[in-house]
Parts: structure tokens; C-alpha cells; sequence
């Protein structure tokens, strides 16, 4: 039994929906709407390693009942459990190249695109909704590193200056990878991997939330290597999870950024 | 295809290649860098990492840098005993371990080791010849580290946190460690060999909180990895006090 408890299919949720339709695997879909505050109910399964989970409110894999949380090692769950394609390269150094870009996409962009993302279209969402209601709802969040990414969306951290820095902090990712895109079609050896899945899940929300460091004209391999990535079947096949039009809205708190500055 | 490991102590980053490498049998060309005298940001090593970051592993004419996934390159290109579990579930549970060790559990332990040590042991410089050492620095995050180390700006309210996160992680890993003999289950893995090389001196560090009344499945899980040759080979090869801190995990000192 396959179970993917999602959100709207964006940044974290939406790299396993890739990963599952590459696979062509079957799995049912548990919806909770993430900026509603359902990932907190009972109906979401928790267990030590998705409460401690350094993405806080990404998705949720179960497998034969086993929890599997993080999503970059989500992905590669996928790849080595299900029949299909593998998603990780053959090669040893191919691999290596995949989980080095993990990590280091992990550590710039999983904090600063659902930053990005929150601050334009969740904190405006919340301020929509009963207050008293959105404060218990945050002041419940455990441990205390996953509530204080909701925290600052209600005290004002995300002021156009803050955002305006983590728009700047974009450049050397963004410039790593486009260098990385003249040298080679796909991040990690010949062919497409889910270093692939785990960079566009989260690349794809620059030419909107930070327009002048991800366009044609400034880094035109990402905008393709983008546009590669939409077009495939697996790519369409994940965004129909979706129920809202637009799905490449829906943001909630990511990683935090890290506390050496 | 000859293998160079470009390294300092077996300590944190770069005692996860050094202690994987030994445990599977792999001879390499040991390259000290002395991170005290700033090796790791002069041209030499700049050519091989421009980053500027240790460890760097050069494996014929192929060049990795981050330690992590390092140490499961070392697993894929070598023979030798395995060291990641077979099941998928096993595999996972380990890179998520890992994880939480490299982002959440290393960085708060050496904020509190770079304020009572790295800084210290390297401020006896004057001003301007650290402000250009830092100067030298490629990356951003790596410049902010050494100016808070060499000029002591680290504040009372994130060390602070880093202490409470400290504790909070050796409270998880020790209820993980009740659970489980291994961090990635029933065998010894490269979960261990991150975690130790985290991990092996925290008795020393954090005496209140990390002994065999409060912690006895971290202080068990550290002696049988320290009694491994592998980690004896490895931590053999320190060249300062900051490797015989080992010594505390000496079951008859």
C-alpha cells in the first residue's frame, strides 16, 4: 500500500508527485490543504522523523505503513523501492553529483523560495482569515523551529527590505546552476535524475517570486532546462493533484535559513 | 585510480571520508590542511576546491567536495564491506539521520566549538592580517563563520540556542538509539561514521548532559564505534588534542 499525503503540488510537495509518475506508480493521493493547517490534524500520520523534519511541512510517504519524510530522500526512496526507472544515475560520480546537489540546493534554496513565496502569497492569504484563529493555530506548532516560519509571517519580519536581501542571496545558487546547464543538458550525468525533480521543484517559482535573477535574458539554460522539465508527461501528470488554479502559488514555510548567517 | 584526501583533523567533516575510507580498506594519499593557518583558503587548495571548504577527495581525475555524499561515493566506487543497509527503509532512515545531523545537530555543536576554540586558537593575529585572511574566503557563509570566530561576535543569545538545540538533539539521538542498536537500524552504516565523527567528544563537551546516567545508549553506541580499527587507524592519524579527546570513550581508562 502507497499512500502520498500532499499539499497543492509546489516546491517540496510536488517532487514526489514527479518521481511517482516517472515511475508510473500507483498510490492514492491524502489532500490537506498545508495553508489551512491540515497537515496538523489527526488525519495526517506522525511519527519521530516527520515531526523532526527539517522541511517542517513538506510531504508525507507511506509505505507498508513505514513513514518516509524529507523530500530530496524521498525521492531517492522512491527511486530504489518501486519497480521502474531509477531516478538516481548509474554511475558512482553521477550519484554522488545528484545528492551534492541536493544538498547544496537544499541549503539555498530551501529556505529562501518558500520565504519568497510565503511572504507574497500566504502572508496576504493569512491576513484574510479570522486572527485569533491563525494565532492558536501557529502558537500549537511543534517544536518551536517549525512555528517561528509562521511566526514571521504575522510579526513582520518580511519586510520589502528582508525580501529584497533574499532575493540577493539567490545569486550564487542561480549562477551555479546555469553554469552548470552550459556545460550539460541535466544537472547530474547524461540523462534526466531526480537531481532534475528536486532543482525544478524549486527553480520553477524564481521567474515569479524573483524576476530579475531567473528570466530569458540573465539565465536563459534554467529558463529551457524549466521548460524541458513542464513539458514532460510525468511533470502534467503531478500537477493534477492540484485543486486550486494556481497551484504554483501555494507556498508555506520551508527550512530555515541557516543560524551562521 | 589513485584516491587524495585533502583533510584536518579526524574531527566533523573530515573525519567522514577519513574514517569511511578506512573502513573500507581504501588506501589514500593523505593531504593535511591545518584549518588553523587557513591551508584550506590559499591558491593550492583553491584549485582543487574553489569553495574553498574541507574535506575534498580527488579519486583519479574526479574531484568531491561535499563530505556527505562523499562518503556514499566511497560506498558506490569501492569494494569492501558495505556500508549502507540493503532495504530501501534502512537507507532511508540513514540519510535522514544524516541529515539532521549535517543541518540541525553539527552546526549549533561547532558554533559552541568554533567560540570556545577555533576562534580562540586563532585570534592571536593581528587585526588586519585575519580581516584579509577572511578577505580570501570564497563563499559568503564561510566569510560570516570566520569573522564571528576571529572577532568573538558570536552573541550570548545564539549560543545560547545552539546550547538548547545541542540538548534537544542528544535528547532525540539517544531515544533513537533506544530504539535501534544502529542509527540506520540493525547494522553499523555511514549513519554511524557521520554521527560519531559529530558525536565522539560530546561526553567531554557536554559532561552534564552526555554520560552514562543520562545518555547510556549514546555512550555505548560511541565505544563500540571507537573500538572499531577503523576509528582507531583514523583518529591515530590527529595531529592536535582536539583527536585524543577520543581517549574519553576509553571503556577502562
Amino acid at each position: 500500500m502507497l499512500e502520498l499525503y500532499t499539499s497543492e503540488p509546489n516546491t517540496f510537495f510536488l517532487k514526489p508527485l514527479i518521481a511517482l509518475a516517472e515511475k508510473h506508480a500507483e498510490f492514492t493521493a491524502r489532500y490537506f490543504d498545508a495553508t489551512g493547517f491540515e497537515q496538523f490534524s489527526d488525519a495526517v500520520p506522525a511519527g519521530v522523523e516527520s515531526a523532526l523534519q527539517l522541511e517542517h511541512e513538506g510531504p508525507l510517504l507511506v509505505h507498508d505503513g513505514t513513514l518516509v519524510s524529507s523530500s530530496f530522500f524521498m525521492l531517492e526512496y522512491i527511486s530504489e523501492s518501486l519497480s521502474g526507472p531509477s531516478l538516481m544515475p548509474a554511475n558512482a560520480y553521477d550519484a554522488y553529483r545528484a545528492r551534492a546537489w541536493g544538498q547544496y540546493l537544499g541549503a539555498n534554496l530551501g529556505w529562501s523560495v518558500p520565504v519568497l513565496g510565503t511572504a507574497k502569497y500566504l502572508q496576504p492569504h493569512l491576513a484574510k482569515l479570522d486572527a485569533a484563529w491563525v494565532n492558536r493555530c501557529i502558537a500549537a506548532i511543534e517544536p518551536i523551529e517549525r512555528r517561528v516560519g509562521w511566526l514571521a509571517l504575522r510579526d513582520g519580519t518580511y519586510t520589502s527590505a528582508f525580501v529584497q536581501t533574499v532575493r540577493e542571496r539567490l545569486a550564487a545558487p542561480v549562477a551555479r546552476v546555469e553554469r552548470a546547464l552550459e556545460a550539460a543538458p541535466w544537472l547530474a550525468g547524461p540523462s534526466f535524475s531526480l537531481a532534475d525533480i528536486d532543482a525544478y521543484a524549486m527553480l520553477r517559482a524564481l521567474p515569479d517570486l524573483a524576476e530579475s535573477a531567473v528570466n530569458p535574458k540573465v539565465t536563459p539554460r534554467i529558463v529551457d532546462y524549466l521548460g524541458r522539465i513542464a513539458a514532460r508527461d510525468s511533470t502534467r501528470e503531478a500537477l493534477r493533484v492540484a485543486r486550486t488554479p494556481h497551484p504554483e502559488r501555494q507556498f508555506v514555510p520551508g527550512t530555515e535559513v541557516s543560524r551562521w548567517g | 585510480m589513485s584516491v587524495a584526501l585533502y583533510h584536518w583533523e579526524p574531527n566533523a567533516n573530515s573525519g567522514k571520508p577519513m574514517l569511511t575510507l578506512a573502513e573500507k580498506g581504501v588506501a589514500y594519499e593523505s593531504r593535511y590542511l591545518d584549518l588553523l593557518q587557513f591551508d584550506q583558503h590559499k591558491p593550492a587548495y583553491l584549485a582543487v576546491n574553489p569553495d574553498g571548504t574541507i574535506p575534498a577527495m580527488v579519486h583519479g581525475s574526479r574531484v568531491l567536495t561535499e563530505s556527505t555524499p562523499m562518503m556514499e561515493y566511497i560506498d558506490d566506487a569501492f569494494p569492501g564491506p558495505p556500508l549502507r543497509p540493503r532495504d530501501a527503509q534502512g537507507r532511508w532512515r540513514m540519510r535522514w539521520w544524516m541529515r539532521f545531523f549535517d543541518a540541525y545537530f553539527a552546526p549549533s555543536l561547532s558554533m559552541i566549538g568554533w567560540s570556545i576554540f577555533i576562534g580562540p586558537a586563532s585570534r592571536h593575529r593581528p587585526a588586519e592580517e585575519m580581516r584579509a585572511a577572511i578577505e580570501r574566503i570564497p563563499l559568503e557563509s564561510r566569510r560570516i563563520a570566520w569573522r564571528k570566530a576571529l572577532f568573538n561576535e558570536f552573541s550570548a543569545e545564539e549560543l545560547a540556542e545552539s546550547k538548547r538545540r545541542v540538548l534537544f538533539a542528544t535528547a532525540a539521538l539517544e531515544r533513537h538509539l533506544s530504539r535501534y542498536p544502529w542509527i540506520a537500524g540493525d547494522t553499523y552504516s555511514l549513519g554511524d561514521i557521520n554521527g560519531f565523527n559529530l558525536g565522539y567528544a560530546l561526553p567531554l563537551s557536554q559532561p552534564d548532559h552526555c554520560n552514562d546516567t543520562k545518555t547510556p545508549h549514546i555512550m555505548e553506541w560511541l565505544r563500540r564505534i571507537y573500538e572499531r580499527p577503523a576509528a582507531r587507524e583514523t583518529w591515530s592519524k590527529g595531529r592536535t588534542p582536539m583527536a585524543a579527546r577520543i581517549k574519553i570513550l576509553e571503556r577502562n581508562p
